[in-house]
Formats: C-alpha cells, sequence, structure tokens
C-alpha cells in the first residue's frame, strides 16, 4: 500500500488484528510501527511535516485498539474539520466491529452539539438563555446569515458601515466570523469592537466601523440568547464555558471516553487547545498529531503555536520527518521555495529541474489549454489514474471552473470540483423547481417572466427543446391581478398545438393539472411541496429528473436548505416562508450542504479545487498544477475589512498595533505555509501554469511568481523544463 | 541596438534624484525612457525584490514600453519581464491597494465596477435626484423658458446635464479628496445656500451608497483608495518605496492632482522620479483633472534637472515648420491674448543628417490646408475621393484620418465600409473587440428568440463569418443562409418530428455538402440551445469556444464571461434579451471596452500598410503615419474663444451662456479653500471656455505632428451649416500660402 494514502479497501482490516502486522508488514514503517505497538495506555505527541505517514500510523493505532479488544465507544477522535474526518471513517468501515458500539470522529463543534442536545434544559437558564422552557435550535450558515442580515438591514439604512464597500452577504459572514473567533480563541464576544479598534493604524472613521461590527454582534448574540438560537459560536461557547464546567457533562464526557486521537491539531483552535490540556490527563491513551508545518486554517482561528502547549500534557514526544511522499528533488524544491520566501530550511539535495515543468502564457485561456492538455498527456500517454492530478488555483471563479471542466471533459477525462461556496440560483434545477413553485402558489404574487417557465419546463419535461418549450410558456402563460398562472393546452390552436407536440402537450398538462389541483388545496411547506412535485411528477417517466441521479442529490440539497430554513424561520405576517426563501435565494444565498457531494463525488477524476480546499482534503497525488501562479491571491488575506485573523488570535496582544511589517510578514508566512503543504503532498511533479494577463486582463507579477522567478534565476537556463 | 543621439545620452546619463524632461513629438522619448529604464535594472537594481516603476497614461502604452524594456534587458543577458513594472496610474493604484484593501475599507475580494455600470448608477441616482427635487435649476434657466418649455426641459434635458454636473462634481470632489460628510460639514458653516453643491452632494452621497452596497469601487476611487493607503501607513508606504527605487513617468504633462500626490509619495524627498512629458501635448485637461500645469512647476522646482529632447526625425521639415509656426503664431498673434501660453516653446528641431532617424525628404507641397467650406457628408466624400486616388499608388505607406470626437469618425467608418476601402478603427473599442462582442451578442439574440428563421440565418452568417472573404464560400454561405430564412418553423429543422423534418422534406439531402453543412450546424445550434440553461457566464464560454479559435477572441470572451456574470450578479432579474442588449452596446461602440486585440494593447501603424486608420485625435498620441488627414477643424470642434464661437459644454436653455458644470466645480473648489464668499458667478465659464481653446490648440498641434511625410487638414460647416474655419486653421493656411510663394 502506498503510504500517506488512507486504506478504503473494502474487509482489508476485517482479518483478525492479531496477524495484522504479520500479513501487513509492509504497510508501515518501523517508525510507524513502533508507533502503533506503544503500550495501549501512552499519551504521545505526534509531531512531523505533511507527508510523514502520521495520519497513517494513527489509522494503524486506532486498528491496534480495536484488535486489542478497546470497546469502540470508548474511543474518540477529534478533527478540526469533517473532510479530515475521512481517512477514519474510511478506515473503520472497513473493519468488522466487535460489540461495543462505534468509535466517535467528531469535530468539537459536532462534539458541542450533541452535548448542548443532551445536557440543555438543565443549564440553559445559567447560560443566559432567556426561554429555556422552549426548544432550542441549530443554525447553520445560511440561516445565521439570514438573522445576522435581519438585525444588520435596519442598521445599515441608519447609515452603519457606510465607510466600507463590502457586499451585503460578506457583510453579515465577517460579522459572524468574529463572533466565531471570540468564541474559538476565549475572549468575551463583546470586546471584537474594541480589540479591532486597538490595532487599527489607519483612518479614524474604521474604528466606527469597527464599533458598529461589535454592537451588530452583541445584538445578534442577544437575538439568539432570546430565541433559544445557537450559531456556531454560541454553540461553542456553551460548551466550553457552561457544559465543560458542568458536572454531569463533564463526567458523561471524561466517563464515555476513555481512548483519544487528535489529529491535525494545528488547525484547531485555541479554546479546543485548552479544553484538551485539561481533559487528557482523563483519558488511558491520547495519540495528539501535529502537522509542523500545518495552519492553513489560521484565517478560521486556527492556532498552530497554541496547539504547541498540548506537548506539555502529553507524556512522549515522536517526531516523523521521513517523507512517504515527495521525492528528494520535490522537495529540494520546497527547500528552495522556502528560502526564496525568507524562511530558513534545511538544503536538501536534489534536482529541481525534472520535478517543476512550467510554460508562460500570454493569455490566460492559453494557459488553460496548456494545463488540460498536459493533464491529457499524462492520463492519455503515461497511464495516469486521473485521481492522482489535482489543478489548484487560489480562487476558483465560475469561469475559470467551467473553462477547464469542459477542455478536460472533452478530451474525455473526468473530471471533478471542489468550491463550496456556490450560490443556490446558479443550479438550473433549482431555478426549474423554485419557477415551478411561484406558479403554484399564486398568492405569493412572485411572477417568474416567460423566459425563467420555458427554461423550467425544458428541464421538467423530457426531451422538450428550447424551441417549443418557448412556444407553451409564451401562449399558455399568464398573468391577472399580480398572480401567475397555467393555461389548458386546449386552449391553442391545432397548428400550434402541432408545431408543440402532443406528447409535450401531453406531459405539460400533467404538470399544469398538478399544479392546479395543488392550488386548490391548502398550500403545504415549501419542502413538503417541492417533494411531492419531484416525486409524483418530475421524477416520473417522460419528464426531466427521470432519469437524472444529479438532479435528485441538487434537488435532496434544495429540500434540506429549506427544511433548515422552515425550522428556524419566525412567523412573518407579511411574506410566506416560501416568498422568504426564493428572496434569500436571489440574493445569492450559498447552501452549506456540500458535504453531500463531497463524499458521494466520483473519485477517479482530476480534481479541481482551490488551494487551501485541496490541502484541508489532505491527500497526496501524483502531480499537481499550480494555475495563476502570477496572481495576488496567493498571498491575500482573506476575510477583510471588518474581521482579522490575527489580532483577533490569541498570539497578538491587545493594544498592539497591526503594522504593514506585521502584514507583510503574516502574508509571507502564509504563502510558505500553503507551498509547502502543497509540495508535500505532492509524489512526482508540479506543473506551473501562469499569463502574463490574468482572468480580467491584468497583467499578473504576484509574490508566488516572483519567489519562483528567484528560485529558477539560481538554476542554470537551458535545462529547464520550459 | 538603439544607438541614442546627444541630448538623449544626457538624459541616459541620470543616476538619481530628480530630473524632468520636455520632449517634442517624435523625440524617441519612448524608447529613450525604456533604455534609461533597461540602464538602472542592470546597473541600480540591487535587490530582488525592488523593480523600475514606469507609468504612463494609457493602456496601448503598457505593452509598448513592458516589450521594449524586455527586449533590452534581454539583450543584457538578463530574465525577462523581472526587474520593471509598468503601469497606467489605473494599474498602479490597483496593484497599491490590492496589496492592503482592509487599510481603506474594502473587501478582499473588492472589485472594480465597470465604467457602463458606474453610468447607469449615476444615471439612476440622477433621476432620484430629479423626481424629489422638480424645481431644481430653475434659477439657471433663460427667462424665455414658459411652464411648457420647462416641463419638456425637466424630462428631456436636465437628466444629461445633470448628470454632467454630477459626474464632474464626484470626480473633483474624489480628487480633492473630499467625502460627503467633508462636503456636508463645510457646507453647514456658511447661511447662504449653494443649490449646485447641494445638487452634487446628494447625487455623489447616492452614488457611493450604491457602489458600497455592491462592495465595489469605480475607477476614481481606486486611485484615491491608492493614495489614502499611502498616507495612512508609512510603512507600507516605506515598502513601497523599497521596492520601487525608481520610478519613470511618462506622458507627465497629462499627470493630474491625484497622480502627482501618488509618484510623489512613493518616490520621497530625496528619492529619483525622473518625468517625462510636453506641455504641448496636453490634452486631456477638460475632461479629466489632468493639467499640465504640474510638470511645469515640476521642472520649475530647484532640486529638479532640466533636460530636453527637442530633436525630432519623424517628419519632414515643412512639418516641423508648419507645427512650430503654430505654437509661434499662439504665441505671438493668437487674437486672445489669455491664450497665448496655450502652446510653448521648445520648438521641434530637425535631426542631425547621420542620425539613424533622419527626417524625411521634404516635399512642400504634400501639406494641404484647405479652407473650402465643406458640409460634413462633403468634407467626408472629399477624403474618401482623396483616399481612393491615393491608397492604389501607396500600398505601402501608411495613413490616418484623425478627429475630434467619436461619433463622426464613426461615420466616415461607415463611408469607408460602402466604399469598399479598406480600414482599422481606434475608437472607442476597437473593431476585433467589437467584432467579438457582436458574434456573441448575435447568438444570444438568437437564442432569446430561438424561434425566429430570419435570426436563425443570420446565426449561420455569424458562424461562417470568417469564410466570406472567398466569393465561392460567400454565395453557398449566401444560399444556405436564404434557405434558413425561408424556414417557416425552425424547430422542424433543428429539432425535427417524424411527421415534419425540414432538411429531408427540402430534398437537400441530395446536395450533399449543403446537407452536411446544416446537420453540422444543427447540431451546433442544438447544443447552444441547451447551454441556455447554464448561468450567463458558462453559456457565453460554451458558445465562444465553438465560435472562435484565436487566443485574443478566446480571452476576450472569457472577460466578457466574467463582465456579464457580475452584471446577473446585480441584476438577477435579467434574461437574455437584456444580456443581448449589454453586449450589443459593446459591439455597437456605444461603450469603451478594453480587448485583448493588438489594438487594444499596443497600436503598431506599419502593420497597416495600405489600410487606413480611423481614429480620434487622442487615441493617435504616440503613433505617426506617413500620410494624416485632419478632419472637422472648425470653431465649433476647435473654438479659440472668440465671440463667435460656440462651446459644447453651454446649454441654449441655460442663462447667461453659463456653463453650469465649471460654475459648480468652482463652487466646489472654493469651498475647498474655504473662499466660497468670494465666488463670482460667470468667471469660472470664461476661464472654462479659454481652457477649452487652449486644449484644442494642443490637439491640432498633436494631430498635425502625427505625419510623417503629408498632412492634410479640412473643415465642415457643422450639422446646422453655420460653423466656421478654426482661427488657427486660417493661420496655417496663410503660413502654407506664404511658404510655396517662396
Amino acid at each position: 500500500m502506498v503510504q500517506g494514502r488512507t486504506p478504503h479497501h473494502p474487509g482489508y482490516y476485517a482479518l483478525p488484528i492479531t496477524c495484522y502486522d504479520q500479513f501487513n508488514i509492509m504497510k508501515y514503517s518501523e517508525d510507524q510501527l513502533n508507533l502503533i505497538n506503544k503500550p495501549l495506555e501512552s499519551k504521545i505527541f505526534l509531531e512531523g511535516p505533511g507527508g510523514t505517514g502520521k495520519t497513517t500510523a494513527a489509522s494503524g493505532r486506532l486498528l491496534h485498539f480495536l484488535s486489542e479488544g478497546v470497546r469502540a465507544d470508548s474511543i474518540l477522535i477529534i478533527v478540526p474539520q469533517r473532510t479530515l474526518s475521512l481517512p477514519y471513517t474510511e478506515v473503520l468501515k472497513g473493519v468488522g466491529l466487535p460489540a461495543g458500539g462505534t468509535v466517535t470522529v467528531q469535530t468539537i463543534g459536532g462534539l458541542a452539539q450533541r452535548m448542548i442536545e443532551l445536557f440543555w434544559p438543565a443549564i440553559a437558564e445559567k447560560a443566559g438563555f432567556r426561554n429555556p422552557e422552549l426548544d432550542l435550535t441549530f443554525l447553520s450558515l445560511e440561516t445565521a446569515q439570514y438573522y445576522m442580515a435581519r438585525i444588520v438591514k435596519p442598521l445599515l439604512r441608519k447609515g452603519y458601515f457606510q465607510t466600507i464597500k463590502i457586499e451585503r452577504n460578506r457583510l453579515y459572514s465577517q460579522i459572524l466570523d468574529n463572533l466565531n473567533k471570540a468564541a474559538l480563541v476565549g475572549f468575551p464576544h463583546t470586546s471584537i469592537g474594541e480589540r479591532l479598534k486597538s490595532s487599527w493604524v489607519g483612518e479614524k472613521s474604521q474604528e466606527r466601523i469597527y464599533e458598529e461590527a461589535g454592537e451588530c454582534a452583541v445584538r445578534f448574540r442577544s437575538y439568539c440568547l432570546k430565541n433559544n438560537l445557537f450559531d456556531f459560536s454560541l454553540k461553542v461557547e456553551f460548551f466550553f464555558n457552561h457544559l465543560w464546567t458542568y458536572a454531569a457533562c463533564y463526567r458523561h464526557l471524561t466517563e464515555t471516553y476513555k481512548h483519544i486521537i487528535v489529529d491535525n491539531i494545528e488547525e484547531d483552535t485555541p479554546v479546543t487547545h485548552d479544553m484538551l490540556a485539561e481533559w487528557l490527563p482523563h483519558f488511558k491513551s491520547a495519540l495528539v498529531i501535529y502537522d509542523t508545518e500545518g495552519g492553513f486554517r489560521s484565517f478560521l482561528g486556527s492556532d498552530p503555536v497554541n496547539a504547541c502547549k498540548i506537548k506539555e500534557v502529553t507524556g512522549e514526544n515522536i517526531i516523523f520527518n521521513k517523507s512517504f511522499v515527495t521525492s528528494s528533488n520535490l522537495r529540494a524544491f520546497a527547500c528552495e521555495l522556502g528560502r526564496s520566501l525568507h524562511r530558513i530550511k534545511e538544503k536538501e539535495t536534489g534536482d529541481i529541474r525534472p520535478v517543476l515543468i512550467f510554460k508562460p502564457h500570454r493569455y490566460h485561456i492559453d494557459m488553460l489549454q496548456w494545463v488540460s492538455e498536459e493533464i491529457e498527456k499524462l492520463v492519455k500517454e503515461e497511464q495516469t489514474k486521473p485521481e492522482e492530478i489535482v489543478v489548484v488555483s487560489p480562487f476558483l471563479t465560475d469561469s475559470l471552473r467551467f473553462s477547464l471542466m469542459n477542455r478536460l471533459k472533452e478530451k474525455g477525462i473526468p473530471v471533478r470540483s471542489h468550491r463550496p461556496s456556490r450560490a443556490l440560483r446558479e443550479e438550473p434545477e433549482i431555478q426549474c423547481l423554485l419557477t415551478l413553485a411561484a406558479i403554484a402558489h399564486p398568492a405569493w404574487k412572485n411572477l417568474p417572466n416567460s423566459f425563467d417557465l420555458s427554461y423550467a419546463l425544458m428541464q421538467a419535461i423530457e426531451d422538450l427543446d428550447l424551441i417549443r418549450a418557448q412556444l407553451l410558456a409564451e401562449n399558455l402563460y399568464g398573468k391577472k391581478e399580480n398572480k401567475p398562472f397555467l393555461k389548458s393546452f386546449d386552449t391553442i390552436s391545432t397548428a400550434l398545438q402541432e408545431r408543440i407536440t402532443y406528447i409535450a402537450g401531453e406531459h405539460y398538462e400533467i404538470l399544469r393539472i398538478w399544479i392546479e389541483r395543488y392550488i386548490e388545496g391548502p398550500p403545504a411547506e415549501l419542502d413538503h411541496f417541492l417533494s411531492r412535485l419531484f416525486g409524483e411528477v418530475l421524477s416520473q417517466k417522460g419528464f426531466g429528473f427521470y432519469s437524472s441521479l444529479e438532479a435528485g442529490d441538487i434537488v435532496a440539497n434544495l429540500l434540506d436548505s429549506v427544511k433548515n430554513f422552515r425550522r428556524i424561520i419566525i412567523d412573518n405576517e407579511e411574506k410566506s416562508l416560501g416568498q422568504e426563501y426564493i428572496e434569500m435565494v436571489q440574493e445569492g444565498l450559498v447552501a452549506d450542504q456540500y458535504i453531500r457531494s463531497w463524499i458521494f463525488e466520483e473519485k477517479n477524476s482530476v480534481l479541481l479545487a482551490p488551494a487551501y480546499t485541496f490541502l484541508m482534503s489532505n491527500r497526496p497525488v501524483n502531480y499537481q498544477f499550480w494555475l495563476n501562479a502570477g496572481s495576488m491571491g496567493w498571498w491575500e488575506r482573506l476575510y477583510q475589512p471588518l474581521t482579522h485573523p490575527y489580532v483577533l488570535s490569541r498570539q497578538w496582544s491587545v493594544n498592539r498595533p497591526w503594522t504593514d511589517d506585521d502584514e507583510f510578514d503574516s502574508r509571507e508566512r502564509a504563502l510558505y505555509r500553503l507551498t509547502q503543504g502543497l509540495i508535500c503532498r505532492c509524489r512526482r511533479k508540479i506543473y506551473l501554469g501562469f499569463s502574463e494577463l490574468g482572468e480580467q486582463g491584468y497583467e499578473q507579477k504576484g509574490p508566488l511568481l516572483r519567489a519562483i522567478q528567484r528560485v529558477l534565476s539560481k538554476l542554470p537556463q537551458e535545462k529547464l523544463n520550459v | 541596438m538603439f544607438k541614442p543621439r546627444l541630448k538623449q545620452e544626457y538624459v541616459l546619463n541620470y543616476r538619481g534624484g530628480k530630473m524632468g524632461v520636455s520632449a517634442v513629438p517624435g523625440s524617441g522619448k519612448t524608447q529613450t525612457l525604456s533604455y534609461l529604464a533597461a540602464k538602472l535594472i542592470r546597473e541600480r537594481i540591487e535587490e530582488e525584490e525592488e523593480e523600475v516603476l514606469i507609468v504612463t497614461l494609457v493602456n496601448s502604452a503598457v505593452e509598448n514600453f513592458s516589450a521594449r524594456v524586455s527586449a533590452f534587458i534581454q539583450s543584457y543577458g538578463l530574465l525577462p519581464h523581472t526587474g520593471y513594472r509598468v503601469r497606467t496610474l489605473h494599474g498602479l493604484s490597483h496593484d497599491i491597494v490590492r496589496e492592503r484593501p482592509s487599510l481603506v475599507g474594502l473587501s478582499d475580494d473588492f472589485y472594480i465596477i465597470d465604467d457602463r455600470t458606474t453610468e447607469q448608477i449615476l444615471k439612476d441616482c440622477v433621476q432620484t435626484w430629479i423626481r424629489g427635487n422638480p424645481y431644481a435649476l430653475l434659477d439657471f434657466l433663460t427667462p424665455d423658458c414658459n411652464d411648457e418649455k420647462i416641463s419638456w426641459l425637466r424630462r428631456d434635458k436636465f437628466p444629461d446635464v445633470i448628470t454632467e454636473i454630477a459626474r464632474a462634481f464626484i470626480k473633483e470632489a474624489k480628487d480633492l479628496q473630499m467625502t460627503v460628510t467633508d462636503i456636508r460639514n463645510r457646507l453647514d458653516r456658511y447661511s447662504e445656500k449653494f443649490p449646485l453643491i447641494e445638487m452634487g452632494l446628494a447625487i455623489y452621497e447616492d452614488y457611493n451608497r450604491a457602489l458600497s452596497y455592491r462592495g465595489g469601487v469605480d475607477f476614481d476611487d481606486l486611485i484615491c483608495l491608492a493614495l489614502k493607503a499611502l498616507k495612512l501607513d508609512e510603512a507600507y508606504l516605506c515598502r513601497l518605496r523599497k521596492r520601487w527605487p525608481y520610478i519613470l513617468e511618462d506622458e507627465a504633462q497629462d499627470s493630474s492632482l491625484l497622480q502627482e500626490e501618488i509618484l510623489r509619495l512613493l518616490s520621497g524627498h530625496e528619492g529619483n522620479w525622473v518625468r517625462v512629458g510636453d506641455p504641448n501635448q496636453a490634452i486631456y485637461e477638460t475632461f479629466t483633472t489632468a493639467n499640465p500645469k504640474y510638470l511645469r512647476n515640476f521642472l520649475n522646482e530647484p532640486e529638479v534637472t532640466p533636460r530636453e529632447l527637442p530633436n525630432s526625425g519623424r517628419s519632414t521639415k515643412s512639418i516641423i515648420n508648419l507645427a512650430n509656426y503654430l505654437i509661434r503664431w499662439t504665441q505671438n498673434s493668437h487674437p486672445v491674448e489669455n491664450l497665448r501660453n496655450a502652446l510653448v516653446p521648445p520648438y521641434i528641431e530637425q535631426t542631425d543628417p547621420d542620425d539613424p532617424q533622419p527626417n524625411p525628404t521634404d516635399n512642400l507641397s504634400k501639406i494641404k490646408i484647405l479652407l473650402k467650406k465643406f458640409t460634413p457628408g462633403e468634407e467626408r466624400e472629399f477624403i474618401i475621393n482623396s483616399l481612393r486616388k491615393w491608397l492604389p499608388q501607396n500600398q505601402h505607406s501608411t495613413v490616418a484620418v484623425l478627429m475630434f470626437k467619436n461619433d463622426p469618425a464613426s461615420e466616415l467608418v461607415d463611408e469607408l465600409k460602402k466604399n469598399k476601402i479598406d480600414y482599422v478603427e481606434l475608437l472607442r473599442s476597437t473593431k476585433s473587440t467589437r467584432d467579438t462582442a457582436g458574434a456573441l451578442a448575435h447568438v444570444l439574440g438568437y437564442l432569446a428568440y430561438p424561434a425566429y428563421p430570419a435570426q436563425l440565418a443570420r446565426l449561420y452568417e455569424v458562424w461562417r463569418r470568417k469564410d466570406r472573404d472567398e466569393e465561392e464560400i460567400k454565395n453557398e454561405i449566401h444560399r444556405i443562409a436564404s434557405l434558413l430564412k425561408n424556414c417557416q418553423y425552425v424547430e422542424d429543422f433543428l429539432w425535427p418530428r417524424m411527421s415534419k423534418n425540414w432538411l429531408e422534406d427540402m430534398g437537400l439531402r441530395e446536395e450533399e455538402e449543403i446537407y452536411k453543412e446544416l446537420i453540422i450546424f444543427r447540431d451546433l445550434v442544438r447544443s447552444w440551445q441547451k447551454a441556455t440553461l447554464l448561468p450567463i457566464d458558462q453559456l457565453i464560454l460554451t458558445i465562444a469556444q465553438d465560435l472562435f479559435a484565436d487566443s485574443s477572441e478566446l480571452a476576450l470572451s472569457h472577460k466578457l464571461s466574467i463582465l456579464l456574470g457580475q452584471a446577473r450578479k446585480y441584476h438577477p432579474e435579467w434574461r437574455l434579451p437584456d444580456f443581448y442588449r449589454e453586449l450589443s452596446t459593446i459591439a455597437k461602440n456605444e461603450r469603451k471596452f478594453l480587448g485583448f486585440s493588438e489594438e487594444d494593447i499596443g497600436f503598431d501603424p506599419e502593420k497597416y500598410k495600405g489600410k487606413v486608420i480611423v481614429s480620434t485625435m487622442h487615441k493617435a498620441k504616440g503613433l505617426e503615419w506617413d500620410r494624416v488627414y485632419l478632419m472637422s477643424v472648425n470653431n465649433y470642434d476647435f473654438p479659440s474663444a472668440l465671440p463667435h464661437d460656440t462651446f459644447i459644454s453651454e446649454k441654449w436653455f441655460i442663462r447667461d451662456n453659463l456653463n453650469v458644470t465649471a460654475e459648480t466645480l468652482a463652487q466646489l473648489r472654493a469651498l475647498y479653500s474655504d473662499s466660497i464668499t468670494e465666488y463670482k458667478e460667470g468667471e469660472e465659464t470664461k476661464k472654462s471656455r479659454l481652457a477649452c481653446a487652449s486644449e484644442r490648440l494642443r490637439l491640432l498641434y498633436v494631430g498635425i505632428t502625427r505625419a510623417k511625410k503629408e498632412l492634410i487638414i479640412t473643415w465642415n460647416s457643422g450639422p446646422k451649416f453655420d460653423q466656421q474655419a478654426a482661427a488657427p486653421l486660417v493661420a496655417l493656411n496663410s503660413f502654407t500660402a506664404g511658404q510655396k510663394n517662396i
């Protein structure tokens, strides 16, 4: 088995665990075996750079526990992000677990939610909730944004946030992010504004903006406490401040779990570290894993410096530093690039030239063409599995994603893309469903135009072309007293019926009559309506969603999103839930259900993803393509101007001004981490794509490109892989 | 290899400090500056992070500079594209802001809202304001305006006038770095009312709010914010100073106050800053905040080393004499005394006979200044006839027709088209940009209304647009398009059902070539119809991949897809007809859009021998042709501030011939300098007449100095036949006649 990959061979681990090493001696290195076979009651801090087999060793130790008869339900695995749990859940899938429940694999947020559900009534009042007798609701990212919007919109009309320029949705998400940072770093949310202000060196007017952001956070929190709403920040705060100190909960946790594995602790947050530091002494065994060059989620509150203090509570420190992934040539590249970014790295001997392939291009589009051709060569001529290729870019615009995916698909190369923040309104299937929903609810007085209806019909009725769909929409769709309605197919001339065809007419009639009957009855909840429309009509033979699995998946996402929304919505006398939901979709709501497609997607395909997203999947590949190497995006700090990942961290002392030197250094450090993280997850070659002019036509000379140029300028020119 | 002449050597001997260079047209300043940049990179740039920063005026010059510097440094054995950065002021500001967006209150994903969108936002704000202020501007109307007329003006004229005022007001306020609150606070100090400022301020406030909502900035914001960032964070400024230890500024005569401030900050007190320009070529003063006084003042600063590049090998002796005469006439004989400094020495000097760029052989008869009164149509006809005679004998020469405004230039283009004369445009957007946008617009237009046979036929022609040059293929394309036009029910061709299949029913199977062609076309249109479900940006990319093969066309489509994707974001109600209209405005040249073609990013006239280049005089700056026509040199396009001159900015319905835009700006500036009580109505109108006349004189000078060997200048009497030959034109005519007599 290749090191660093997650084993997912079904039944592989169902072998008697005692035979494990004997049968699979090649699987692990000596260092890994040593770690796996440590006495059960060891507390170990395992550190090393990416690609050195830490997670593989931890999976082995997990299996070792199980083979030694440790009860599965006494094992807790903590990861900072759901995607990072995949190596463990996949290992566990293959194991025939003995009796004793299941291993808990959770993020700290997930664990917090479980505990809140368990202990809510007992502690609610003490935690400041004003109506503890009522049910509690957990907010998703989208529903939290919805409530934040309700709080902020009236303030915007009063002139709040006047001197900054930011899209509304990002404004809401940055205030939420501040709340999350306060919770995860462990300072009161009431001090957000003050902390940001105290580090500010710029114009005075910005200080008012920070105060306003702080005020919105306070108002939001107060609203949540009044209505028993748990956004992520409150969930975390409630867990750490109230449940962790609540005897029953504390007892429950410390008595349930006896063994713990914490992976990627450098990507986790200070309060998690604090809690673990207190909790670890209660476990019989612990394995805490630290990626020495990680910290990619610092913009989300992760704190690799703080994570190191866990070392003090574990008994033993083990270091892995032999990479199972990268070649010496790639390590030499990592070293030179690190030096070029002013980070001292131990000198590696190796030749960069065979592992760094690049070709300068004039236009962005030429670069995409080159990338697709090189991928085609790798797959077709060198028989590389598509899953061994990843294309990363600092940002993934819709146009870039679409252009490259199309080019690869045309060449017959399977490709998938991870880009979580895709607005629901961009999905044609969702547009179709919501158009039909609007027509089925005339009381909403939401009038889709005839273009929308023709596109909806094109999708709803199998094999219906654009022209006939338009003929249907133009001739059978009407609006009366500001309400939409559909006319019967029989009302148009025979000649027109013939043009549209009777088959299409028949299906149109089924749909129309279904909607008509629905209108006659009492309106259902939006998710119930959509579910019925899909189940009773659109997924039936002769209708558009009949043979599309993908459409089914998108509909399921939509239903989840609506359900989620319905659970939390507070009655609005002016608008129904459906109306509110549709407005939110039109405002660019992003569904947070993407994990579904993440898990169930086609695996053997080229992955196209933002660089950080790829890193957080923690999966090495043979070939990486770095797109837009000249883009400034490679070192831009996300989440500005209302929040600040460094100032709102524990490493920053209050009142210390954030200077340009700090800015430059933090960015360079982030670029260093990012590139090192990428290189140590690459086995063979890195292809560098860059064009003089970027997507928008601007010249590209960003810091990554300059850093690489510095590396290249030290190499003999004629031998480069240009 | 570049062999500098003596005066160029003086410039190239620069080692540091501040230097100002006055360069006449054709003196090789781009070449000299590029060479200087390369020398500095080789000799002075020590750290890897350091770059020579070259700031120029327009996008088309960026590419030109970049290519030249790159070639020079490669000849030194250095890596290309390293050690320097060429930027327009906007590009530089973008770099500065992009690196520290939060410093100036921007989100990390801030974006620049393009001109069309900002223009639309501005118009919306103006409409809102007019609705809320029905009695606005009444005090400024001529006394003969009755209620009926006023109501007509309010409906038909006010929106444009107020938009113009608001646009200028916002630009000026940003240039002065006055925020809405600043202006409001200053106004509050006075009990007196200033309705023009109040109006500008209300619209400015509304406009800003609209931009904030979108999370974007306009181009002017970008420059203000860059300056603000530099002022706010000393450490950031220091870092940038370290990065750009040498600043070379081209076209410094068109520098604005903000540009000067930014570059002054970046270079620092002891810094290295070279400014090159020609005060006689300052042609952006009246519609931007540029002003040649900044360069003039700089040249007079004690620590600045002044240099001159007076030699030009571009034009014949006679053309140089004519240009020099225009300077002399302006200085000594201009009928309006206040305009006598509009053009200033140095005069253009010829190069030495052994110069690598000697002046072309002189021929005075190749200069024609026609005082004959043409109507606009007659003038076009005259030019077309002249070109028809000249082109066949001069297929290896270059020629351009230049004029002041875009619209008459487009009319000339139509005439050239009719007369089948090969041409290239340098107007708002270039022809290739417009062709690309146009082809995409046609496809969207069809997809919006796919059942129309005429649209389908047009779509077919668009698809085959590049094959229309060959007569035989052209006939075939025409035949197929006619067949499609007569297909009554398009769906019977594209999506036939059992009983009706147009392609089969027409018996086309026997004509194998046509049949095959139609099958291919059908498949293509089907795939595009299916793609209508995609978001607009993806639809554009899908179409572009089928429609274009050139990288520049594909790159432009990509850029257009992003533009329309953004438009969709802020106009969720937009559907295909709206996107079609949006692309059409670019295709029809109603809107500026910077593409990727050679004309957009660096035009070389030498590549278009035997073709007519049609351009505005502004766009022609920096370029040269063997023969140049200057059209429409009348007293409307080139006024001289004489009593009979009329000015575009003075509206007939505004009393006392006031230029309300100029008056508004004067009030704003007075408010800024705390001297508003000294403001006197009408004074600024007079000043702006002088400024306009002064700039047009320089524009004429720029036009003349584009010609290498031959020059023809004409004028027309305008749409109402009441205009006259411009005063300098009459003077030039007399001069030429005198020369010829000698």
